[in-house]
């Protein structure tokens, strides 16, 4: 019954399938491409790193085809569902390990690989089943003109179409499930001609249901409003019982939020950090013991670590995630020059202020970095109750120092705090300086006795601090002062909580 | 489908629909009544008990420790009297001020806080300092709490008209004219707080007994707080809420049920100021007034017998017999004191006296109160807008108090569960039918009571809710209703027998409030001191 009309149609049935191969294999060399230079950085290395990976790899399967000998349609159908499988997971599949450090580019790689093999040997394939079917220079000419098309097809609508709409992981799923489509049909079209179509079918249709589970559920693994959210492609985000840990990634810089408030930008976190850190640090003298609380990035304790008296960092940040993040994920601890594996330093991941109330150690300098007053839960932080027990962890010339939010958008915030320092007992000393990121950013040091001298010189390696700089920092204009007696921020009356929802609410209004 | 096969079927539905409906609320929340040791205080109105074979002697014995029990023994052991020993039926001290605790925290079983003392109260500020509540005094003579056990910020929220607003005085939604009538309210009670009778005592003072007795003052005792809000021409339903719950609160007793002049008590007798802390402001802890309990009890090591239930109490040619049953021995045992304090309530002590005239006179004139108290272990619960989850939450118009987050002042930034501590005068009824309807009700019953009114503010508290233990207070307090604070039957029976047995106990007083009890405990020693 099928006759000629059944071979010519089958012939076209191929070609499209074909064509539709081509384009879900640029598609996931691209996915994997764009992936790594979001999450790897260097978009020229990582791109010509993956088409090479890609391109050999199809030499690879090319090779390998050799050895199908029978019941090419089958095999032809069983790597399609292979190829959507393993593409239409591929994103996922990286995301997810991304934040296992060492293993992330043998896994980004195997994936580009498998992929290319898996593509590699259905070109092949198809030739050789289409070759009886076709003469052999119109199957040359259509079956690679349809390749190319393909090809063409995918570099075009996935950057204007794919990765705005639907985004990395939905596209690739999306790819997927078209493959395994592809898979299934041809299953169908050729069911006489393959031996056990049920069993191959049954596969089929559990990676469909797989992948369009995975496709609904991907709106959690990575929410489109979420990446919407952030100006940039968010390249790690997870939810920990503590926090929303986001990591966003552009070609300038790469950001930390949390709990959707940015916490640096790796442009200008040196501003900050140094800002942060070395007035503290060079306040005492031979700081040996330093003290971090929050600070899980690591960047305050690569300040800290710059100076040669230190002998050991304690650092307590409430999430392990972070800390471990910070430690094993080679870009962030790039950024950090792999402080939270230097052996000074301990990484002690407990609740700040329980913390402090067991501790019994003093420390020469103490660096707060907490974040912003936003809520009663962290507002505890910022309490007399607290800075009485930060007290008692400080040697008799010890000095602390707090990040104290914008005096310039908060300046009654900023102002509370260093009120609180005083009404438990400390000398204060408020600076700020200019953060790109950030804004106007405030710091308060707290001294247990003696007035704060300017130090000669900063000498260590820095971008940014110098005995001119701090002195600029010292001086407050009229638009970051108080203008008011302000109340002392205490666990009964949360006051800092309240001046911070004011004037930060009243900022974001506008 | 025919119409008629339609209908059948959506009747049989609607006909298996409760059914389902059954079946889904099955999945009954675990826990257990924990119960104030009914059964066992019961064998003393419903057994009689053997002699015991011999009498200890024994300096002081004081039953009951709860507050006032505690603080007797505390003041006793403090002057120099050493030979006291204190017994209670309870497995644990602590009366209404118990407490218990789970892997996430403690949590009261009962009183859980104490407003911010008055100044003028020199015995149980010097007691705040021995507990280290007070660190120290400013410059001004004020006290200086501990900043761990002031109630933290957010302190109070009422759910109404859809959010949550911030304290318990409804505001939110509220029209001019009605916030107009608190304002009558509260500057009449301002005009309270700063009064002072003929005889130039505060109008309203802690404990009661120091307050004025100005006849003028004296009549808000022989009208209901409602009487006296409709004299005042307070009319607003939220007031009128809000009253009752106060009382309620306080007393365990609804407004137009309590005496005005203990209504007004309520909110005119609190004066207290602190060096760090606002005048509104409580002192509380994860186990509420459990955390003073530990500190009552801190001197009385090895002078604490619990699991003893006194049977009777019998004044003899110089001295006390109390005859007491072991309660896990089952045996009774004998002591011989010298002294006697009876810190329990007056229905309680009748018996133990065989004092059928005093048993008349509590049952003719004092109403003691039920209480269910329910501790609930939640994860995390969604929340309606307005002020976030605070220590004291309260549903306006709910016939609950509302409950307490136990785990409140954990200074800790992420809770793993929260204890919250649900209380509910049972004031639907009179006390007699309400209590027998308590100890009827089983477990699952009150879980569902307290899910169903806890519903509208979480509405996942059903499947978020791990654990719901009941307490059932049978005679928690005593109600001061009109007569009860300035009639004369509280000082009758307060009288001491034959100079031995004294009595202290917060019902002698007509107002349960920790501070009445600790001054009911003390004046019951000092009798003894000077006998001494």
């Amino acid at each position: 019954m099928k006759g000629t009309t059944g071979k010519h149609s089958a012939q076209w049935v191929l070609l499209v399938a074909v064509f539709i191969i081509a384009t879900c294999g640029l598609i996931y060399e691209l996915v994997a491409g764009t992936l790594a230079s979001y999450l790897l950085g260097d978009s020229v290395t990582q791109f010509s790193i993956i088409i090479g990976v890609y391109l050999f790899s199809m030499g690879i399967g090319s090779y390998l085809s050799r050895f199908f000998n029978d019941h090419l349609i089958e095999w032809f159908i069983r790597i399609e569902l292979l190829v959507g499988l393993v593409g239409g997971f591929s994103a996922i599949i990286l995301f997810l390990v991304f934040p296992l450090a060492f293993s992330f580019q043998p896994i980004l790689y195997a994936l580009v690989a498998m992929t290319g093999i898996l593509v590699g040997i259905e070109i092949p394939l198809l030739l050789r089943i289409l070759k009886d079917k076709v003469e052999f220079k119109e199957l040359v000419s259509r079956v690679f003109t349809y390749d190319y098309i393909g090809a063409l097809l995918a570099s075009l609508i996935f950057p204007l179409v794919f990765v705005p709409y639907l985004g990395l992981i939905r596209t690739s799923l999306f790819f997927g499930l078209l493959n395994v489509g592809v898979g299934l049909y041809l299953c169908r079209y050729f069911a006489v001609e393959i031996r056990r179509a049920g069993a191959i079918r049954f596969g089929g249709i559990l990676i469909l249901i797989a992948e369009t589970v995975a496709f609904i559920f991907s709106e959690q693994i990575m929410s489109f409003s979420e990446t919407l959210a952030y100006n940039d492609q968010v390249v790690y985000s997870t939810s920990t019982p503590y926090q929303r840990i986001v990591i966003t990634k552009n070609r300038h810089d790469l950001r930390l939020y949390l709990n959707n408030n940015l916490q640096f930008s790796s442009a200008d976190e040196y501003r900050y950090h140094e800002a942060l850190v070395h007035p503290a640090m060079t306040a005492v003298r031979e700081p040996r013991n330093v003290l971090i609380l929050g600070g899980g990035d690591g960047l305050a304790a690569r300040e800290i670590l710059k100076y040669k008296s230190v002998k050991t960092v304690q650092l307590v940040d409430l999430d392990p995630v972070m800390t471990r993040l910070f430690t094993g994920q080679h870009i962030l601890s790039e950024i950090n020059r792999h402080s939270l594996r230097d052996p000074r330093v301990t990484v002690i991941n407990a609740d700040a202020f329980m913390w402090l109330k067991e501790n019994e150690k003093q420390f020469d300098c103490v660096v707060i970095d907490f974040p912003d007053p936003s809520g009663f839960s962290v507002g505890k932080l910022y309490t007399t109750a607290f800075y009485r027990l930060l007290k008692t962890a400080m040697k008799p010339g010890a000095v602390a120092v707090i990040q104290s939010t914008s005096p310039y958008v908060a300046p009654k915030s900023f102002w509370c705090v260093s009120e609180t320092l005083k009404a438990s007992g400390f000398q204060t000393v408020a600076y700020h300086n200019y953060v790109p990121s950030f804004g106007e950013w405030g710091y308060v040091m707290a001294m247990k006795s003696g007035a704060y001298q300017l130090p000669d010189t900063f000498s260590i390696e820095k971008k940014y601090i110098s005995r001119a700089v701090m002195e600029q920092m010292l001086q407050f204009p009229d638009d970051m002062l108080a203008h008011e007696p302000l109340e002392v921020n205490k666990l009964n009356n949360q006051a800092l909580v309240n001046y911070f929802e004011k004037e930060w609410g009243k900022y974001l209004e506008q | 489908m025919k119409r008629s096969e339609f209908i059948k079927l959506t009747a049989g539905m609607a006909a298996a629909a409760p059914l389902l409906h059954a079946c889904a609320s099955e999945k009954s929340i675990p826990g257990e009544i924990v119960g104030a040791s009914a059964a066992t205080g019961h064998l003393l109105r419903d057994h009689s008990f053997n002699a015991p074979a011999e009498y200890e002697q024994r300096g002081v014995v004081v039953i009951g420790a709860g507050v006032s029990g505690l603080s007797a023994a505390r003041y006793l052991v403090q002057q120099g009297v050493k030979d006291v020993i204190v017994l209670d039926l309870e497995p644990q001290a602590g009366g209404n001020a118990a407490s218990g605790s789970n892997a996430f925290s403690k949590y009261p079983w009962g009183a859980h806080y104490v407003p911010v003392p008055n100044n003028n109260l020199t015995e149980y500020l010097s007691f705040l300092e021995e507990a280290k509540v007070i660190t120290g005094y400013a410059d001004a003579g004020l006290p200086v709490y501990d900043e761990f056990y002031l109630c933290h910020e957010p302190e109070e929220r009422l759910y109404i008209n859809g959010q949550w607003q911030e304290g318990l005085i409804p505001n939110f939604g509220l029209n001019a004219s009605e916030l107009q009538v608190f304002k009558q309210f509260f500057s009449l009670i301002t005009h309270f707080k700063q009064l002072k009778g003929s005889d130039g005592r505060d109008a309203f003072s802690i404990p009661v007994d120091t307050s004025s007795r100005d006849e003028s003052l004296r009549v808000l005792d022989r009208m209901t707080m409602k009487a006296w809000m409709d004299g005042q021409n307070l009319i607003s339903e939220h007031i009128r809420w809000y009253v009752d719950y106060c009382t309620r609160d306080d007393f365990g007793t609804p407004y137009d049920v309590v005496s005005a002049w203990a209504g007004i008590h309520y909110f005119a007798s609190r004066k207290g100021k602190a060096a760090n802390a606002a005048y509104n402001d409580v002192l509380t802890w994860e186990q509420g007034n459990g955390f003073l309990i530990e500190a009552l009890k801190k001197n009385l090591d090895g002078k604490l017998v619990t699991g003893a239930l006194a049977t009777a109490v019998k004044p003899t040619g110089d001295g006390v017999k109390i005859d007491y049953l072991d309660v896990v021995t089952r045996q009774v045992k004998g002591l011989e004191a010298r002294q006697c304090v009876m810190a329990v309530p007056q229905f309680v002590a009748a018996r133990l006296l065989r004092d059928e005239e005093r048993g008349k006179t509590v049952k003719g004139h004092f109403q003691y109160v039920p209480w269910m108290v329910a501790n609930l272990t939640v994860n995390s619960l969604h929340e309606r807008g307005g002020q976030p989850a605070s220590w004291d939450n309260v549903i306006y118009g709910g016939r609950s108090l509302g409950y307490v987050d136990a785990t409140h002042q954990q200074i800790r930034q992420l809770k793993e569960r929260r204890n919250l501590t649900y209380y509910l005068p049972l004031t639907h009824a009179l006390p007699d039918t309400a209590r027998k309807e308590a100890y009827r009700t089983q477990h699952a019953a009150w879980a569902e009571k307290i899910l169903v009114d806890l519903q509208p503010v979480h509405p996942d508290i059903r499947q978020n809710t791990e654990r719901i233990d009941i307490m059932l207070w049978g005679h928690a307090m005593v109600q001061p209703r009109p007569g009860i604070i300035h009639g004369d039957v509280r000082q009758s029976l307060a009288k001491s027998i034959e100079g031995r047995i004294h009595f202290a106990h917060t019902d002698l007083a007509g107002v349960s409030i920790f501070e009445e009890g600790f001054y009911q405990g003390i004046a019951a020693a000092r009798k003894i001191l000077q006998q001494t």
